[in-house]
């Protein structure tokens, strides 16, 4: 089955029957407590004796009553039931909080953690101190990758010390962070108070099982031990699946999830988690079919959808191919591209990708095993269903190994979204990734893929932000050896972005200091699975303490006056831009030039560089204009319109050859604009280059130009430069046919006619 | 200052538009000859209420743009009118269009263009002007009453797709902002219409003159790629309803004027358009042509369309002998 065509889909409602019971349905007191009478039937399901269980449950049902009932139609996978009689429970009941934490797990369940929320935080106004209301809270913030869970999980801890779930929830936090040790500490304790306490030991088994596999013992005793006591537990599996997902190894998740579905075929999200993570892998195909079954299974998620819908859109997408296609090898790159734009699109993302691979291949002395695939989808939310099992929000691309997934240009308002330094930076992490077998841990992958778009060109990569100075200024970065974790579960708004900007900061100074060649010895180490401390201490011969300090000296360096200059920035900045709005041009210059100089970073909206430019313009002096602007483009400055306007006023001094370097900049940025591809192929055409001229003018023709007579002018001209005659007489031919009397191609075909 | 000394015109006179329609080579709707020379195109432009300053400023602009284009296009003074600010009533509007009514000839064209704010009601459109508004059934009573061969009326207000309907007729081309009168929003609609007036990317069959057709084609990009481009949901849709909008045309942007008045050059333009002719009947047969056919069909036209070309900027002379 396939779904409609469709966006992004809401959360489904509970509406329907037959989702797979998790093992969230059990555990009653720590959850919110249940009836005695089904601990024989959770009993017969933990180890695995589901007929057995499945038959004590509809014997519950017959006797029990509301909450009995929710329970157990619950566990027998009648989701929809399972809610009503909750409602009904708790209309009975209105002041028992547990029975509301139980309907919060069955929310959770069915995918609605937002409606879980709201279901624990109501049984905490019954009672502000219920533990199993405070631990669902801290699940609910676990599974966003909050900060906050953390703090939360050890205060219920403190007021009940005798729990397997709050260590449990700590022990997941530690993994997904990468702690390994304080994992371990964790899960001896949830494995002890589990036994102690009667609860079956299977979540601790698999958390166990993962945590050994992430020190490199994949099929481990814990492994063994769950699946002796339930031989059809594919949750360890799935388990393993989700930590290799988090660390990016999802050729291994796959490996898992495989095995999950074959021990335990009912559990619906180890089948939407392998289709998910066949797509990343580029096993659309087969991907699609285990979505196919998830669905089937469990309707309710939003991920598995959503993904299908995403599989219905690619037939509005074309795939090209590049690199050894033509000798019959694999091609070195694949891209899937949206029909609409794939005209316009194709040559420049290609060239970009090959020269990437080029780059990269030579730098970091890795040669890809397989063709790279490019997919650029203008839709973001489409783009976004590709992003899903990541942590982290406002992302603009994605890297699954061999697979870039990434917003197109067009999926953003101009000036918002660079697109060239977001492909870079997917590229790199290809590279990062592949050469060590996903163990490159994610602060040096994306670090490395920062530094690089610094080095692919200085108006690419990202500028300090007030945020991040704010945070240097604070000492708020953390530690290299903990820098994992700003990703994972920041601690404050802002912290992804930080941790982005140091873990580049990092790179440029290992870079700066030992040479680039460390770099490499860096991904070298992390391929033999060193840790970040050791790696550092092995490749630099720092101690990371050391390290730290060094770098902070450095950065703080590198940050110059923006270190401390951020208020008087913002003063005058606004003292400017008053000035500015009230056209006193004379009154800009001053408040201006001091912004300047104290953030000399600072090239977003309403910067000191275009007020700069516009006060010389306004005040005839284009030369001092035109300097201002180009020094806003060399550090990084983006808005489109800025940038055009600095190509036009090269163009109009003579200076043709700076304003092409300005409009081949704006290519990477906002191709979508007609008369950057038109004036830059004007230029090229001038300097006597005809191919280059040619692609700029196809660029016109695919943006579907009103005025396609004119184009298809252009590329004749273009062809004649290049001497193809006959294909200059097509394109003139073509311009004619819909503007007879355009004398310049009257002309044109007077020389070119056959 | 009033409106119409800011204006530069009012109700006064632009150059003479005679035979100045030769060059409508888009869709050969018009082949030169002595005795059509005579039609007129008349021209009222109204400019409602801006209700800010900010958009009496842009609606200005908008009219301005437009004059300036019509003064090169139009041949007398008194073929064009405009009616804004405080002149912009219903009184005034209605009394325009009893003189238009009386002077309008049976052969003449009449092109009408709404600027400002619209609204619709759920069963009229109005165009806000000082005092009672104007409704689409005013419009088309005094439209009605206007004896002209053809018609174009142009709103460039928000809701004025809700004049559509009330507005269609068979020998009316309807250009509205919006596709109905639901689209209250104000729109950006009359900016790029006025644009393109005199911008040569609208004139998309090279033939230094800007129609209707053009006109609204260059707008109605311009407004897709400031929705798409701003990532804003659209607020406006524009509609063209009825024929042959290629046939009005609205400004030069060439040298096409002078050619047009001269004599010497009558001749060779009447073979150019035949050749265009030639041309367009070409292009309706091309599917069932094979390629290479059609594309030597195509050149063997062209070339004689640029050999004439090439006597006609020269000046004529070998018409002369021909």
């Amino acid at each position: 089955m396939r779904l409609g065509r469709g966006r992004l889909a809401a959360l489904v409602a509970l509406v329907a029957l037959a989702a797979a019971p998790s093992i969230l349905g059990q555990r009653g007191q720590e959850r919110g407590v249940r009836p005695a009478e089904l601990q024989p039937c959770d009993a017969q399901h933990d180890r695995g004796e589901i007929a057995a269980a499945s038959q004590c449950y509809q014997g519950i049902l017959r006797v029990g009553g509301p909450a009995m009932q929710a329970e157990a139609q619950w566990m027998l996978g009648d989701l929809k039931a399972a809610n009503d009689s909750f409602r009904e429970a708790v209309r009975l009941e209105p002041e028992n909080p547990d029975l509301r934490v139980r309907w919060g797990y069955l929310y959770i369940d069915s995918h609605q953690d937002h409606e879980a929320q709201a279901l624990f935080q109501e049984a905490l106004e019954i009672d502000d101190e219920h533990v199993p209301a405070r631990l669902g809270m801290a699940r609910v913030f676990a599974g966003r990758f909050e900060g906050k869970a953390m703090e939360a999980v050890q205060e219920t801890l403190k007021e009940r010390p005798r729990q397997a779930e709050g260590h449990l929830l700590l022990a997941r936090m530690a993994l997904e962070e990468g702690n390994l040790s304080q994992a371990r500490k964790s899960l001896e304790a949830a494995l002890r108070e589990s036994l102690e306490l009667g609860i079956a030991p299977l979540e601790s088994y698999a958390l166990l099982a993962s945590l050994e596999m992430l020190e490199g013992n994949r099929d481990n005793e814990w492994v063994d031990k769950a699946l002796e006591y339930n031989p059809r537990y594919g949750e360890v599996y799935a388990e393993q699946a989700h930590f290799y997902v988090i660390t990016r190894r999802y050729r291994e998740a796959t490996e898992r999830l495989r095995r999950a579905v074959r021990i335990k075929p009912t559990l619906w999200r180890a089948h939407a988690e392998l289709g998910v993570n066949l797509m990343r892998e580029g096993y659309d195909e087969e991907g699609s079919r285990h979505l196919q079954i998830a669905y089937e299974g469990d309707p309710y998620s939003a991920k598995t959808v959503n993904t299908l819908r995403l599989l219905d859109t690619y037939d509005q997408f074309e795939t090209f191919t590049s690199g050894a296609a033509d000798s019959l090898d694999e091609p070195a790159v694949i891209l899937r591209l949206d029909r609409e734009e794939a005209e316009l699109l194709r040559p420049y993302v290609l060239e970009l990708t090959e020269r990437a691979i080029n780059v990269f291949s030579r730098k970091y002395g890795f040669e890809l095993k397989r063709p790279v695939r490019v997919e650029l989808y203008p839709n973001h939310d489409d783009f976004a269903v590709r992003t899903m099992a990541m942590p982290g929000i406002g992302l603009l691309g994605v890297t699954f190994g061999y697979v870039v997934a990434m917003d197109s240009p067009s999926g953003r308002p101009p000036g918002e979204f660079h697109w060239g330094t977001t492909l870079w930076h997917e590229l790199a992490h290809v590279f990062t990734l592949e050469s060590t077998d996903h163990l490159v841990p994610r602060w040096y992958s994306e670090g490395i893929s920062m530094y690089e778009e610094w080095m692919a060109d200085p108006r690419w990569g990202e500028t300090a932000t007030p945020e991040f100075i704010d945070a240097v200024v604070k000492d708020a970065l953390l530690p290299v050896s903990e820098l994992d974790r700003g990703f994972i579960r920041p601690r404050y708004p802002g912290q992804v972005a930080v941790s982005y900007m140091q873990a580049g900061y990092i790179c440029r100074y290992i870079a700066e200091t030992w040479g680039e060649r460390k770099l490499v010895e860096l991904l070298e180490g992390f391929a033999a699975n060193e840790l970040t401390e050791s790696n550092i201490r092995a490749v630099l011969g720092v101690d990371p303490e050391d390290f730290d300090k060094r770098f902070n000296e450095y950065l703080r360096a590198s940050l110059g006056p923006a270190l401390d200059g951020i208020p008087r920035w913002r003063r005058n900045l606004r003292r400017a831009l008053e000035a500015a709005r009230e056209e006193d041009w004379e009154a800009v210059f001053a408040p201006a030039r001091d912004a300047k100089e104290a953030y000399p970073q600072h090239v977003g909206a309403g910067c000191s560089y275009a007020l700069l430019a516009t006060a010389h313009e306004e005040s005839g002096d284009r030369d001092a204009a035109i300097k201002e602007l180009q020094e806003y483009e060399r550090l990084g400055g983006r808005r489109p319109d800025t940038l055009a306007k600095l190509g036009r006023w090269l163009e109009e001094a003579g200076r043709d050859a700076e304003a092409a370097y300005t409009y081949e900049g704006l290519l990477y940025n906002w191709p979508q604009d007609e008369e950057t591809h038109s004036r830059l192929g004007e230029i090229y055409l001038e300097a006597g280059k005809g191919r280059e001229a040619l692609r700029e003018f196809e660029a016109v023709l695919a943006l579907d130009t009103l005025d396609r007579a004119a184009a298809e002018y252009a590329a004749a001209r273009a062809w004649v430069k290049i001497g193809d005659l006959a294909k200059a007489r097509l394109h003139v031919l073509q311009a004619l046919e819909r503007a007879p009397t355009f004398r310049p191609a009257l002309q044109l075909l007077m020389q070119v006619k056959q | 200052m009033d409106a119409a000394q800011a204006l530069g015109c009012c109700v006064s006179g632009l150059l003479s538009q005679r035979g100045s329609r030769l060059l409508r080579c888009g869709a050969l709707a018009a082949v030169v000859a002595a005795g059509q020379a005579s039609a007129e195109t008349h021209f009222l432009i109204v400019e409602g209420l801006g209700g800010t300053q900010s958009y009496a400023e842009r609606f200005r602009g908008q009219v301005t743009e437009m004059l300036s284009a019509l003064r090169e296009m139009a041949g007398r003074d008194e073929l064009v009118h405009v009616l804004a600010g405080t002149e912009a009533t219903a009184e005034r509007i209605e009394s325009t269009f009893g003189h238009l009514a009386a002077s309008v000839a049976p052969g003449d064209e009449l092109a009408v263009v709404l600027v400002g704010h619209g609204s619709h009601d759920g069963s009229a459109y109005k165009l806000n002007i000082p005092g009672p508004d104007i409704t689409d059934h005013q419009l088309k009573a005094w439209l009605d009453a206007v004896p002209s061969a053809r018609q174009l009326v142009v709103s460039t207000t928000s809701s004025s797709g809700g004049a559509l309907e009330t507005l269609k007729s068979p020998q009316r081309v309807v250009i509205t902002a919006t596709k109905n009168g639901r689209e209250r929003t104000a729109t950006v609609f009359g900016d790029y219409w006025a644009e393109a007036f005199s911008d040569s990317a609208a004139d998309t069959d090279k033939n230094e003159s800007i129609s209707a057709l053009e006109a609204f084609r260059f707008a109605e990009s311009k407004v897709e790629a400031y929705f798409k481009d701003s990532k804003r949901l659209a607020t406006e849709h524009p509609q063209l309803q009825g024929e042959r909008a290629d046939s009005f045309l609205l400004a030069r942007i060439g040298d096409a004027a002078q050619m047009a008045e001269d004599p010497a050059k009558r001749s060779l333009l009447l073979q150019r358009e035949e050749l265009e002719r030639q041309i367009a009947e070409l292009t309706t047969r091309k599917e069932s042509i094979p390629q290479d056919e059609y594309l030597e069909a195509l050149q063997t036209i062209l070339l004689k369309l640029a050999e004439l070309q090439q006597r006609i900027d020269q000046g004529g002379e070998i018409a002369e002998e021909e």
